[in-house]
């Protein structure tokens, strides 16, 4: 079958090869075909307003040349829908990017043709290249590339161009529209950004830094006011979340409000952004860009882990913390082989921004097209992944480009040393790669030489020269010239600290990007951004320093008329926080957070969760556990530019019920110390939401704790409970005492084995072994949870093959002894009758040694029903086996439960 | 019929954030922000409403379930003269089926008698014979399959589903993915939401296990009982009232207050969605013993109370591969399904909820006429079984909108070939999706700068099997 390894080695290699042969060929044409969908979802959005345009000119068109009514209508119904459906979206004046120089807007332009001379020779269907395009008979020349029309519309236009090809639509040809070239160069992101020179506003003591006057002066000529300041306590918070992902603690909330420096604010920004915790912050939100893992995604039989992948993540910690320049950190993650100076080693990591992501079984071109997407809108907001098959439907960006990177990415080989992530050197001799005909490996055109891709790199075009070029693309990319670089970055900053970015596509800013509302305050931060010398703390410190930043998050109905959605910056967003910073928050509250910098990857999701910081998390993206998932977590599989805020029951789940924030909740109280109620809940508050409670609250929470009653619900836990004791045969009463000591999944005396108290009494999951007299019966003691009639079903078995064997005794507490059985190098049944339980009482399971202490292991497993009805209708069951469990934890106090209330409020959650 | 405050809690809607979007009105569209589960309306209406997805992972034979082959019976052994279609693993002469085929219904569709529940129904079934997928690979197929690519990162179907249609059931997940011990090949990835947001993605469920907590994350408290817990919430939404009201009422805010209820019921509702102990003896009798007849009445469970896609996989790994004694394999895994599919189908019918139920049926691929070759290592040289066919195999669907007792297009006389009314898995898909309501142009998420579909630029809806 199939889950041998030889199987699966010899399946792979087959899998592959075919893979390689055939599919590659089919997927070509699928990719092809699939970017042509643009074509039609776009066209339904412009088609009713075309309609109605020519339905306007129509009356015109009739007067003037007087066709036959009846001809008109036949185009009106038949050939003109087809047009518009089928063909204006490249063969019109509203053509995004037009084809063949063909456009089909009225008579004129139909009869004039396109660079390929006339389409229509009237009242002669064979002879005219329309016909022959739709009717697919040239292989070149197949329209609608997307699939053939139907015959009757074939039947429709051939019929129309033998009876005169009638069009009552008179005029001139319209101008052709503009190329997606010529487009570009006026586009906005396109276009170097420079800095706007102060605007005059009428509300001077509002704007602290440049970009309040630019953003005060948009919403002066809106009539909408900014918002006041937000109080103090909330503007260190937002800080302190967007500068660290940790909250402020009571103490430093109290201390800022002491002090008095009229720069208390900014000392705050410079503390912050000196703290470790900054880097641990900010290289959170990059690995989001480079989609990192540590895993590899779905594999055959390759081991699923990244070696040393942490290591990237740590370098990216440091290059925050040390504020690395960013072209610099640019250059490191794209060709950190190629500058490392001597002996140092310390920035070989940064590659794993390029090879840490999914490896899609190892299909290479696959790879290489995540690390081309991952480069470009990651870095510069192009969607260059869309020319894999066929130039870019939008914007400027040719397969000839693409192939061009395909080709530096090729020339670059992947090497694994011990201490560190993979890594990507340059080939001995690079090579160019011909373009893939519709994306298809089998099919080669040109070659593309390994170079800038074109549209940016102008007239200076010319191909890499060192290695792959991976260096001379970095250089590129972080140039002061490039008029996308800084802006994609700040933009990305300014998202983290506002919730919105300005531009509200972070990794596509090519021409279906419109032109940002704040776009001078956008590029006055990319221009200084580099005039810092990409310093990203100054750009941070820019920003949060500034009025607009400053600003209250409430809502104020009358500037919700005028721009509801905000995007003029009248107020502050609330933001809720992302799993990182709510899983922190939840640790920093019970003083558990363990502060360590950098290290290997730790797990969150099992049964001890790790207390380091949530960003040193384990990322297996191909099991990625569900906690993430249901706390948007930014997916691992691909680069990632913004990630959802949803609010699901899963996520009030977890926090009711995990063991993580329960276990959370009573750290928490372990750090009060107070014995008055009041003073207790003063102090909880200090510490789950760093004030003070209010007056209101305090008697809320006092009633909370003073009502608290021992609960008369079914208690929570298991039924079953692991013990050793005596049977009074007379009274037929067990005497019970819980085994001390769980290990190696089994209860039992102590540590040792035998234990020099207990002897050899053991529980496990299937059995364990009898004690060594009459006073340490094996007691396995289940405990009804509810009124109703149960029935057990059990095996006991000794598998030794010496000794007298085992005896086992079943006992209810209200009925006494059930039964009795003994088991001697063999295996019997332990089944009893219907039996009455009420809530509360116990069966026990004794287990003995009978005369001789030796050869006692034992098996039994029992299965209790509960029964209802005449035909013994099946209720509930427990099993021995399935319910076995090791130390239970703790019912939370009535203090755990307030403190947990605490964490899982609005208030905890959502930043103002 | 549902009380509106019971719609209202049910549809997750709270009362609050109605009354906002009422008293604010540029948050009407946005009401209960943050919540994408809601339920929506589809392109246009539909009676399916719900899918349950019978995936028999591994790739079940036509030629041994519902594609008959009389042809193939009578030349067995003998080879083909044009030499055999390219499949994973090389393969041999023609190979009969073991299995019996009758004819059922009033329509008179031939079975395989490894399917004798199954076969009961099939008047309420339209049978494709045609289908055709792009490799004989497991891997890439399972993909296309769910995914609607056989590579990329791309969205599962059910997360396509409840991206565009929500959910009716806040107190359950949209999406589930029940798989009994473990996970399928590709794994997760098989219910993935891709680049849609990470809410979409189905809810993984190992049936092996029969105790909820282990069906469900942190659906039951261990430290806290239910009491204990409701007066927890009792104070949470006491603080969070205070919160509120500080702020000026926003959506967000009222919309995790709201989580924190529908969380409390889930608690409940997931525990008796999952616990078919409280079928009754009739129902259980129906559906038989063992893991599938439990996790294939699940589904029945969980559609019933809103859930709206289901995925009900065979076993782990790919239990249908029978690259050598398929006659043993296929009948034990046939009979491990028959009873409780059959009994899902009239269960369905009995409760009113066929109608919209769409219930698909079917594997990766399908299987090899031809016998499977000795190779070391991969069919330990038995020559009785067969290779991988992504060239033609067999689906059905039943209930929400199908048409019944049909069968759709046909494979060649030896059922190695979809020749017929081909219909590729792009197609079914289309036509899933038009079931359910969608356009499947239409159905769009805009990523990476464009709109992505789940039938890519690919996709005809096969209009003959919809009733």
């Amino acid at each position: 079958m199939h889950r041998d390894g030889f199987s699966l080695r010899t399946e792979a290699v087959e899998k592959w090869d075919w893979l390689r042969a055939d599919v590659g060929v089919l997927q070509g044409f699928r990719v092809a075909a699939r970017c042509l969908s643009q074509f039609f979802q776009s066209l339904t959005a412009i088609t009713p307003f075309l309609l109605v345009a020519i339905q306007a000119t129509t009356t015109v068109a009739q007067t003037a040349t007087q066709p036959a009514p009846k001809a008109v209508e036949f185009f009106e119904k038949q050939i003109r829908p087809v047009l518009v459906e089928h063909c204006y979206e490249c063969h019109s004046a509203t053509a995004n990017e037009l084809e063949g120089g063909l456009m089909l807007d009225n008579r004129a332009a139909m009869e004039k043709g396109g660079d390929n001379g006339k389409i229509v020779v009237v009242g002669k269907p064979d002879s005219s290249r329309l016909l022959t395009a739709i009717r697919y008979q040239d292989e070149n020349l197949q329209m609608p590339p997307a699939g053939k029309l139907s015959d009757a519309v074939l039947a429709d236009f051939e019929q129309w161009i033998r009876t005169g090809a009638i069009d009552p639509r008179d005029g001139p040809a319209p101008p052709p529209p503009d190329s997606i070239e010529a487009r570009a160069k006026k586009h906005w992101a396109f276009v170097p950004p420079t800095k706007a020179e102060r605007p005059s506003i009428a509300h001077g003591s509002w704007p602290t830094t440049d970009i309040d006057y630019l953003v005060l002066a948009r919403l002066e000529a809106s009539g909408i006011a900014p918002s006041p300041v937000a109080d103090s306590r909330t503007l260190v918070r937002r800080l302190y979340y967007d500068l660290t992902g940790l909250p402020p603690t009571f103490e430093a909330l109290t201390q800022f409000e002491a002090n008095a420096a009229p720069d208390a604010y900014e000392q705050l920004v410079d503390q912050l952004l000196d703290s470790r915790q900054f880097g641990e912050r900010w290289a959170r939100h990059w690995l989001d860009i480079s989609r990192f893992g540590d895993t590899k995604g779905y594999v055959f039989t390759d081991d699923r882990n990244y070696p040393n992948a942490f290591k990237y993540r740590d370098w990216v910690i440091n290059a925050f913390n040390a504020d690395m320049p960013f072209d610099q950190f640019i250059k490191y993650q794209l060709a950190a082989d190629q500058l490392a100076e001597g002996d140092d080693r310390s920035h070989l990591a940064a590659v794993g921004y390029l090879t840490l992501g999914r490896r899609f079984i190892n299909n290479t071109h696959d790879i290489i097209d995540d690390r081309i997407d991952v480069v470009f809108r990651g870095l510069m907001g192009l969607t260059v992944g869309c020319s894999r098959c066929h130039d870019h439907k939008y914007d400027p960006l040719s397969t000839r480009d693409y192939y061009g990177m395909y080709g530096m990415f090729a020339s670059s080989e992947e090497k694994q040393e011990d201490d560190l992530p993979l890594r990507l050197v340059d080939k001995q001799n690079p090579q160019e790669v011909g373009i893939f005909l519709r994306g298809n490996p089998g099919n080669r055109g040109d070659r593309a030489p390994r170079q800038y891709l074109s549209f940016f790199a102008g007239e200076q075009a010319e191909p890499f020269k060192t290695g792959s070029g991976r260096l001379e693309l970095a250089d590129l990319i972080a140039a002061r010239d490039n008029p996308l670089t800084a802006r994609v970055f700040v933009n990305r900053v300014w998202g983290h600290l506002f919730g919105n970015a300005l531009v509200r596509t972070p990794s596509d800013f090519g021409l279906r990007s419109d032109t940002p509302p704040h776009r001078d305050v956008l590029d006055h931060l990319a221009v200084t951004f580099m005039e810092d010398n990409w310093s990203v703390k100054r750009s941070i410190r820019r920003i949060v320093t500034s009025s607009v930043y400053r600003q209250s998050s409430e809502i104020r109905a009358e500037a919700v008329a005028r721009d509801p959605e905000n995007l003029l910056l009248w107020r502050a967003e609330r933001r809720r926080l992302d799993f990182e910073a709510m899983r922190d928050s939840i640790l920093a509250a019970g003083g558990q957070l363990d502060r360590t910098v950098g290290g290997e990857s730790v797990q969150i999701a099992n049964q001890s969760p790790s207390k380091r910081r949530t960003l040193y998390a384990f990322i297996d993206r191909q099991n990625l556990p569900g906690l993430f998932r249901t706390f948007d977590f930014a997916s691992p599989d691909t680069h990632s530019p913004q990630r959802p805020e949803t609010i699901v029951p899963q996520q009030a789940l977890y926090l009711m019920n995990n063991g993580f924030v329960q276990d959370a909740a009573q750290a928490v109280v372990g750090r009060v110390d107070a014995a008055d109620i009041g003073q207790r809940v003063g102090q909880l508050y200090r510490l789950v939401l760093a004030r003070e409670a209010t007056p209101d609250e305090l008697q809320l929470a006092t009633r909370f704790i003073e009502t608290d009653n021992p609960s008369t619900d079914i208690p929570p836990g298991s039924p079953w409970q692991f013990g050793y004791g005596s049977f009074d045969a007379e009274a037929e009463l067990v005497s019970f005492h819980p085994l001390p000591h769980f290990a190696d999944n089994s209860w039992q005396g102590g540590p040792e084995r035998p234990d020099p108290k207990l002897g050899w009494v053991i529980l496990n999951d299937s059995g364990g072994h009898a004690g060594n007299d009459q006073e340490h019966i094996a007691i396995r003691r289940w405990s009804a949870r509810s009124d109703g009639a149960v029935t057990v079903r059990g095996k006991l078995e000794h598998p030794s093959e010496n000794g007298d064997g085992v005896r086992a005794r079943i006992v209810s507490s209200r009925e006494g002894l059930l039964g009795e059985w003994i088991a001697q190098h063999n295996t019997v049944d332990t089944h009893t009758m219907t039996l009455s339980v009420e809530q509360g009482d116990t069966l026990d399971f004794l287990t003995d040694c009978r005369e001789n202490p030796s050869h006692d292991s034992f098996q039994w497993r029992v299965t209790i029903r509960q029964v209802e009805g005449a035909d013994n209708q099946a209720t509930g069951e427990w099993k021995s086996q399935s319910g076995f469990h090791g130390p239970e934890p703790e019912p939370l106090g009535p203090w755990q439960r307030l403190a947990q209330t605490l964490m899982l409020t609005n208030e905890f959650i959502f930043v103002d | 019929m549902l009380s509106r405050r019971e719609l209202l809690t049910r549809s997750g809607m709270g009362i609050g954030a109605l009354a906002l979007s009422q008293l604010v009105p540029e948050f009407a569209s946005a009401a209960a922000p943050g919540n994408p589960l809601l339920p929506k309306q589809p392109h246009f209406p539909a009676k399916a409403k719900h899918v349950i997805h019978l995936f028999m992972n591994g790739g079940p034979s036509q030629v041994d379930t519902f594609d008959p082959k009389p042809e193939l019976q009578k030349r067995a052994g003998e080879s083909l003269s044009d030499g055999n279609l390219k499949t994973e693993r090389p393969t041999g002469a023609l190979f009969a089926s073991p299995y019996k085929f009758s004819k059922y219904g009033e329509s008179g569709i031939e079975v395989s008698d490894i399917f004798p529940h199954v076969a009961e129904c099939v008047d309420e079934m339209a049978i494709i014979r045609s289908m055709h997928a792009d490799v004989p690979n497991h891997e890439p197929s399972l993909l296309l399959m769910n995914c609607g690519d056989a590579r990329l990162i791309r969205p599962s179907v059910g997360s396509w589903l409840t991206y565009g249609l929500g959910t009716e059931n806040q107190n359950l997940p949209a999406f589930v993915a029940m798989c009994p011990g473990g996970y399928p090949i590709q794994e997760s990835q098989n219910w993935q939401a891709g680049f849609l947001p990470g809410i979409y993605q189905g809810t993984h469920v190992d049936t092996k296990h029969t105790q909820i907590e282990k069906l469900i994350e942190n659906i039951k408290n261990d430290r806290v009982g239910r009491t204990e817990q409701r007066q927890q919430l009792d104070l949470l939404s006491a603080l969070n009232q205070r919160h509120l009201e500080a702020r000026q009422n926003e959506a967000q805010l009222e919309s995790r207050i709201q989580s924190f209820e529908l969380a409390y019921r889930m608690q409940m509702e997931a525990s008796d969605a999952f616990d078919v102990s409280r079928e009754t003896q009739h129902t259980l009798d129906m559906y038989g013993e063992g893991t599938q007849a439990r996790q294939i009445l699940i589904a029945r469970r969980l559609v019933e109370r809103g859930v709206r896609y289901v995925q009900v996989w065979h076993g782990e790994g790919q239990p249908w591969d029978s690259h050598d004694d398929i006659e043993v394999n296929h009948r034990r895994l046939a009979k491990q399904c028959d009873q409780a599919i059959g009994a899902l189908i009239k269960d369905l019918r009995q409760r009113g909820l066929l109608d919209q139920t769409l219930i698909l049926w079917g594997g990766e691929f399908g299987r090899t006429p031809v016998v499977e070759m000795p190779k070391k290592g991969s069919n330990q040289g038995k020559i009785n079984g067969r290779d991988h066919n992504h060239w033609g195999f067999t689906v059905w669907m039943a209930g929400g909108g199908v048409k019944g007792g049909y069968v759709h297009g046909a494979t060649d006389e030896f059922g190695f070939k979809a020749v017929e009314d081909r219909v590729h898995v792009h197609d079914l898909h289309a036509t899933l999706l038009k079931l359910m309501g969608f356009d499947h142009e239409k159905l769009t998420y805009r990523y990476a700068g464009r709109d992505f579909r789940l039938t890519d630029v690919h996709g005809n809806v096969v209009d003959a099997v919809i009733a």
